[in-house]
């Protein structure tokens, strides 16, 4: 017992203030930048990219990177001739419109299309979005979706419960949601907490592809949320499906699936950029 | 008994050697004219007769250094009595897979591999489906670590294990429509099949007062999706069936057909707190089907790696034993342990799950030079905290009353079920793959492997503390005896449809790729098999007779991937 009272005073705190105060400046890999100055557009890196995350048009001169596919295996950087891709430490990338992700407006034609409208998935999955056109007859998406978000910011308030779904990831996601409970990070410090039912959460922290097995649990847990509930996509995998985009088994993205709030690129994102995806859902931080 | 076990195959079943080179042969006519006829029927012990006149010298170094390796080519209706002689020599059967080989004019073919380890030695059964039925004689009944392979095998190929006891799907769930069968070369990888409605089938217990409990695939802890459907009388569990592959990404269909380079970054994918582990099965590999050497700095790089993913995994595991108990003061210890773990990741290479760390033919970059003594400080420093933890953790009689003699996996079941790594090893499992089949800087390296026997909770709590120590251990010795040297040779251009396997020790246990090169630096296949499709077998084992509340306890003894045995 003593042992263990001498231990508990040992370290008196280890939780890291982050996002009052930001993280001491680390050598941690983070996104990924090509600088167009110095690109020669010769195009072997978007050859080589594992998960085709780099658009380029070579006749326009622009290239760019998706940060929704990019896995930020930094392969890109190991194989530019000119030194033109940089990794950086940049690792605040949540953001709310897809199509911010990328820089580029080739990604952003290409990207347009694939939300929600992914065929294979049946009309049965259509129903899942939150609001039902018929029960509103006369005002657009955009007002409602507007008025619903003003409305949620009004109900959660600051504080906020959370129920994680894995829905086809590798783990890695998940390890690192889970890290946000450890004495590092300790996520209860601001008002978040993880409860073990949708019934009590007010946001879903989807990790993964949107796998066909568990596409149906996916919305079951979905609908299972009490509304106004938000949904934030987790990692590569949950923005577009990442490396494992395309295949029999896999989404491209759990946006294929239920409606996305917030998008946290990454492969996995550091604890610190899902607590960053997190207060950007709730408007804690700009 | 087993040191002439190639010899007694090859005698007494009248089995040939099969090198692969008959694949180089249909895939490339041009060679064949060369070929000197007796060249298919020549027994591995001949290679060394100059006849393959096809062949460069290279080629046939390349097939007598995989030498620990046996391919024996048996005809279908032998097999049974193949593998359960194998078996009796006490080989347990590691992997079972079966291969689109339609393109040589081979159908499908499926390999039955047996380790040897005492002797660091794999014997691999290769036979063909018949191409009209479809079925292969199922040998379950005799081998049970078959059987999951075997409905593998079926849903991904098509391919009927005839005599199977519970032949029911194991990959696909009820909405994937009969007849479909994506590891074919002739389905796409693109394609999505219409969502069918069967109704998925339990194992049912009955009795008076038997009820089930569902669980999943949503849990209340932020863990990976799976259904436990439990069936309990009171408090015990009488019957535990886990239905998996919720996570199912179709990775090893993925994979095929894309460049080595790309595979690469799946392998490390393929289970997230195991990147290191199956990033490293798949180089070992590609080198050997390369025929590159590893520099030794990359080798021990490698080790310093492969322990510190142990370290990180184990100490996550040791925290959430405590979690799961309500000790919740050890939880925390452990895993403020963890997150210093993963700053020692930070250090090394700016990536806390070690990807972008290995690269075909080494690693990426010198990651170790100038941050030694760094490095070894941190070390020690979670070693001195651990050992205080655990000294404290040991002493709580109340959590060691809950960890004692609960979840008990049975000797004979782990050995007949081919339980590894932690969890074999807490149930008199004597293995580990850096022992017997010694790979990266490991032979120049002093360690020692847990023994236990009792196969509990705390054997495995045990089996994991002093895994970690010497996972400490190693990595201090990888760093204080690094070579200078570069760490990458890079590898050529690869022959096409050349294989080879790839054997690493995972956190979790005994880690298997099996990859055969396709044209232009693709894969043409390439299978996976982590520890964790061998032990959640056994973990449904290990629950039986356990109060329903201890099932998180034993459960995160073990501690499996669902990624990594879904793929």
């Amino acid at each position: 017992m003593f042992d263990t009272l001498k231990k508990i005073i040992k370290y008196p705190r280890l939780t890291q203030d982050y996002p009052n105060r930001s993280l001491t400046p680390a050598s941690f890999l983070g996104q990924t930048e090509i600088d167009t100055a110095k690109c020669n557009f010769c195009g072997e890196c978007a050859l080589h990219c594992p998960s085709q995350a780099i658009v380029l048009d070579k006749s326009a001169r622009s290239i760019g990177i998706d940060y929704a596919k990019c896995i930020f295996c930094i392969l890109c950087e190991e194989i530019c001739q000119v030194g033109a891709v940089q990794t950086t430490n940049k690792f605040e990338l949540a953001v709310r419109d897809k199509v911010t992700l990328n820089n580029h407006a080739l990604c952003a034609n290409a990207l347009r299309d694939t939300p929600l409208s992914n065929k294979s998935n049946g009309e049965s999955f259509y129903k899942t979005a939150v609001i039902n056109e018929e029960n509103l007859p006369n005002t657009s998406y955009e007002t409602i979706c507007s008025d619903l978000q003003a409305t949620v910011k009004k109900i959660f308030g600051r504080s906020l419960q959370i129920r994680e779904v894995d829905a086809g990831s590798c783990n890695g996601c998940d390890y690192e949601i889970n890290a946000l409970n450890n004495p590092f990070n300790d996520l209860e410090r601001l008002g978040i907490s993880f409860v073990a039912s949708p019934r009590h959460a007010d946001m879903l922290l989807v990790t993964g592809t949107g796998t066909r097995n568990m596409q149906q649990a996916l919305v079951k847990t979905y609908e299972a949320t009490p509304d106004p509930k938000l949904v934030v996509a987790v990692g590569a995998c949950a923005c577009s499906g990442g490396i494992f985009r395309d295949t029999y088994a896999t989404n491209n993205g759990i946006d294929a699936l239920v409606p996305v709030d917030v998008y946290i690129p990454g492969c996995p994102p550091r604890p610190q950029a899902i607590i960053y995806g997190i207060l950007k859902a709730i408007d804690r931080v700009k | 008994m087993t040191s002439n076990l190639k010899g007694n195959l090859e005698s007494k079943f009248a089995l040939k050697v099969f090198s692969g080179k008959e694949f180089s042969e249909t895939a490339f006519p041009l060679a064949t004219n060369q070929v000197n006829i007796n060249s298919q029927t020549t027994l591995a012990s001949d290679k060394d007769n100059s006849q393959h006149v096809s062949f460069s010298d290279h080629d046939d170094k390349f097939w007598q250094e995989q030498d620990n390796v046996y391919y024996l080519e048996a005809p279908l209706a032998k097999v049974k009595e193949i593998c359960c002689y194998i078996q009796e020599l006490g080989c347990p059967l590691v992997l079972m897979f079966a291969n689109d080989e339609r393109n040589f004019q081979a159908g499908y073919a499926v390999y039955y591999v047996f380790a040897v380890r005492e002797e660091g030695m794999l014997v691999v059964i290769k036979t063909k489906a018949d191409p009209e039925s479809m079925e292969i004689p199922s040998i379950s009944n005799h081998l049970h670590a078959a059987s999951g392979y075997e409905r593998e095998i079926q849903d991904l190929f098509g391919l009927v294990p005839i005599g199977h006891p519970d032949a029911k799907r194991l990959v696909f769930h009820g909405n994937w429509p009969q007849g479909v069968y994506p590891l074919r070369k002739d389905f796409a990888v693109g394609q999505k099949p219409d969502f069918a409605q069967e109704k998925i089938r339990f194992q049912e217990v009955v009795g008076e007062g038997v009820y089930e409990i569902p669980v999943g695939p949503v849990h209340a802890g932020i863990i990976e999706p799976g259904h436990f459907r439990f069936s309990v009388a009171g408090e015990p569990i009488i019957n535990l069936e886990a239905q998996l592959y919720y996570v199912h990404k179709g990775i090893e269909k993925l994979a095929e057909g894309q460049s080595l380079e790309k595979c690469l970054f799946i392998a490390e994918r393929i289970s997230g707190d195991e990147t290191f582990a199956n990033s490293l099965a798949y180089c070992q590999a590609i080198e050997k089907i390369a025929g590159t050497k590893v520099p030794a700095r990359a080798a021990y790089t490698r080790v310093l790696f492969a322990e510190l993913e142990r370290l990180t995994s184990h100490l996550g595991d040791l925290g959430g034993i405590c979690l799961d108990a309500g000790y919740g003061f050890a939880n925390f210890q452990f895993q403020m342990m963890r997150g210093w773990a993963y700053s020692v990741a930070d250090e090394l290479c700016g990536m806390r799950f070690l990807r972008s760390v290995n690269k075909l033919g080494g690693v990426r970059k010198d990651f170790v030079s100038g941050k030694e003594a760094k490095l070894i400080e941190l070390l020690l420093n979670i070693r001195s905290e651990l050992e205080d933890t655990v000294n404290i953790v040991k002493s709580n009689s109340m959590f060691i009353d809950r960890v004692e003699n609960t979840g008990i996996l049975e000797p004979k079941i782990a050995v007949d079920l081919n339980a590894v790594g932690p969890g074999g090893r807490a149930s008199g499992i004597r293995y580990d793959v850096r022992k017997a089949f010694p790979y990266a800087a490991y032979p120049n390296l002093n360690f020692k492997v847990p023994e236990h026997n009792n196969g509990d909770i705390n054997c495995r709590m045990n089996t994991k503390i002093e895994e970690s120590f010497e996972a400490i251990d190693l990595m201090i010795q990888a760093i204080e005896g690094m070579p200078v040297g570069k760490v990458c040779e890079p590898i050529a251009e690869v022959k096409p449809y050349r294989f080879a396997f790839g054997l690493t020790e995972a956190p979790r246990g005994e880690n298997i790729h099996w990859v055969m090169t396709g044209e232009n630096n693709t894969l043409y296949r390439y299978k996976i098999r982590t520890p964790s499709f061998c032990n959640w077998p056994a973990l449904c084992h290990a629950v039986k007779g356990n109060i329903v509340p201890d099932f998180p306890l034993i459960n995160k003894s073990f501690n499996l991937s669902y990624a990594g045995n879904d793929l």
